[in-house]
């Protein structure tokens, strides 16, 4: 496994990392909520969730840059989506330009949803960024099953995080070994590769699939699984899951009001 | 297709996570009662394999590209619920791990590419092979269709949740997303078949799983 793409920074020892699981995920969960619901063009309660996304990442010790350079990978997509918003919204226009038979109009309206449905979007991805590079994927779905997920989703979460890497690692000889032959030329000609190198994968995964089997019931495997690891919440939980939650309810009270 | 938070209004993703959850709870449940344990780490294997199946881009027109959801894969080896079950765990870990897809937003891509594209994907592949039988040319036409359709209709749900979000006007976002995923689906439809043609000719007995 030469790729820790996934929790890389989860074996820090901050008082973020310290919290339970469980009171990570709620609060994430609250601050998207919060965010989502915030009305439109409520900047300063933007500014002040940006606040405390940052204040909570320079106590996690996850380096700054990391998040940021994880948060603009996901951003072209999150724009790309959103791009057309400007020219179809109606209202006071703000530009309108030529571009080669289309007279295309911009409005501030328009402008302004965009820059809402961004500025959104980017605070929930940093919240969640913040979650996973805080918390250990294990201990993440242990909370998630105390939290009332089912078993076997727990189970079938728990043995793709296993297996990512392997397949991941498998992935990626196979496609060191198709560029070193040459790939390229017609686009249906690609397809094709792929499709033989998805069906080589697909088979060796089952394959690997009912092997781990075998070897989980040689072990004595019953459908239980068990861990050493046992989540606690401690009162740093309860001081920081109250406070969080109070900053909340109280932006979102002052959205209502004004 | 992986909608971010922040584009779905309240009353969207309140439906969309209640309409999610019931079929997860419904998939959870006939997992429970008719797979044996022995399902479950195959499933997650097959979760995984999906997962870095994404990762592998093919080319589409104009620059861009697009790669496989995988739903109908799934749906066609292990049947419709599981395939749902398998989706949801794929989504659930791209939001979490990679931000692909936000995390109030999971009920609606659930939503799309779990229970849409599960679902569409193989009942258009079963309607195919009762109309050309279960032999290799019914599978092959059958999974092509099927996944070409999985990815259409995915696409239209995910375009009609953003429009009556307001986060774009229908006019716009519905003929953008059908055209540009038309084009996708006959990259997932050759894959598709691509991986299903394989299987038949290695695996066959694959194609004789027990579904749900």
């Amino acid at each position: 496994m030469k790729h820790s793409f996934i929790d890389q920074y989860s074996d820090r020892d901050s008082f973020i990392h310290q919290l339970d699981p469980r009171t990570k995920f709620i609060t994430t969960l609250l601050f998207i909520l919060a965010v989502v619901l915030t009305p439109p063009n409520r900047w300063l309660v933007f500014a002040l969730y940006l606040f405390i996304i940052a204040v909570l990442i320079l106590l996690s010790t996850v380096p700054i840059r990391y998040v940021l350079k994880r948060s603009l990978v996901i951003m072209p997509f999150v724009v790309l989506i959103a791009i057309f918003i400007p020219f179809f919204k109606e209202g006071e226009v703000a530009g309108s330009y030529n571009i080669w038979l289309w007279e295309v109009t911009v409005t501030y309206s328009g402008l302004q949803v965009l820059a809402n449905i961004v500025i959104k979007a980017w605070l929930s991805i940093l919240s969640l960024i913040l979650l996973t590079s805080t918390t250990k994927m294990t201990n993440l779905l242990k909370g998630l099953e105390q939290l009332r997920m089912p078993r076997v989703m727990v189970m079938i979460l728990s043995f793709m995080y296993r297996y990512i890497f392997v397949l991941v690692d498998e992935v990626m000889r196979m496609r060191q070994a198709r560029d070193s032959r040459n790939f390229g030329g017609k686009r249906l000609w690609q397809l094709r590769t792929i499709g033989n190198m998805l069906g080589t994968l697909f088979i060796r995964s089952y394959e690997r699939g009912e092997r781990v089997y075998a070897a989980m019931v040689a072990r004595g495997f019953n459908g239980q699984t068990r861990t050493l690891n046992r989540l606690n919440f401690t009162p740093a939980d309860a001081y920081f899951g109250v406070g969080f939650s109070l900053i909340l309810i109280l932006s979102s009270v002052f959205n209502l009001l004004y | 297709m992986h909608i971010p938070d922040g584009f779905l209004n309240i009353a969207t993703v309140a439906t969309t996570c209640a309409v999610s959850a019931g079929g997860v709870g419904n998939a959870v449940r006939l997992a429970n009662k008719k797979l044996g344990e022995k399902q479950v780490p195959l499933m997650g294997v097959l979760a995984a394999f999906i997962f870095a199946a994404q990762m592998l881009n093919f080319p589409i027109a104009g620059g861009t590209s697009g790669h496989l959801i995988g739903a109908a894969l799934a749906a066609i080896l292990l049947g419709p619920w599981a395939g749902v079950l398998i989706m949801s765990c794929v989504l659930i870990a791209q939001s979490l791990i990679f931000q692909d897809g936000g995390l109030l937003a999971l009920g609606a891509n659930i939503f799309n590419m779990g229970i849409v594209a599960s679902f569409s994907g193989y009942y258009i592949y079963r309607l195919v092979t009762l109309l050309l039988g279960n032999g290799r040319r019914g599978t092959l036409v059958g999974g092509f269709v099927g996944a070409w359709g999985s990815v259409f209709l995915a696409a239209i749900v995910c375009a009609i949740e953003l429009a009556v979000s307001g986060a774009s006007p229908i006019g716009v976002v519905l003929p953008a997303m059908a055209g540009f995923h038309a084009l996708i689906g006959i990259g997932e439809g050759l894959i598709t078949v691509a991986v299903l043609s394989l299987v038949l000719a290695t695996r066959a007995d694959l194609l004789q799983l027990q579904r749900i």
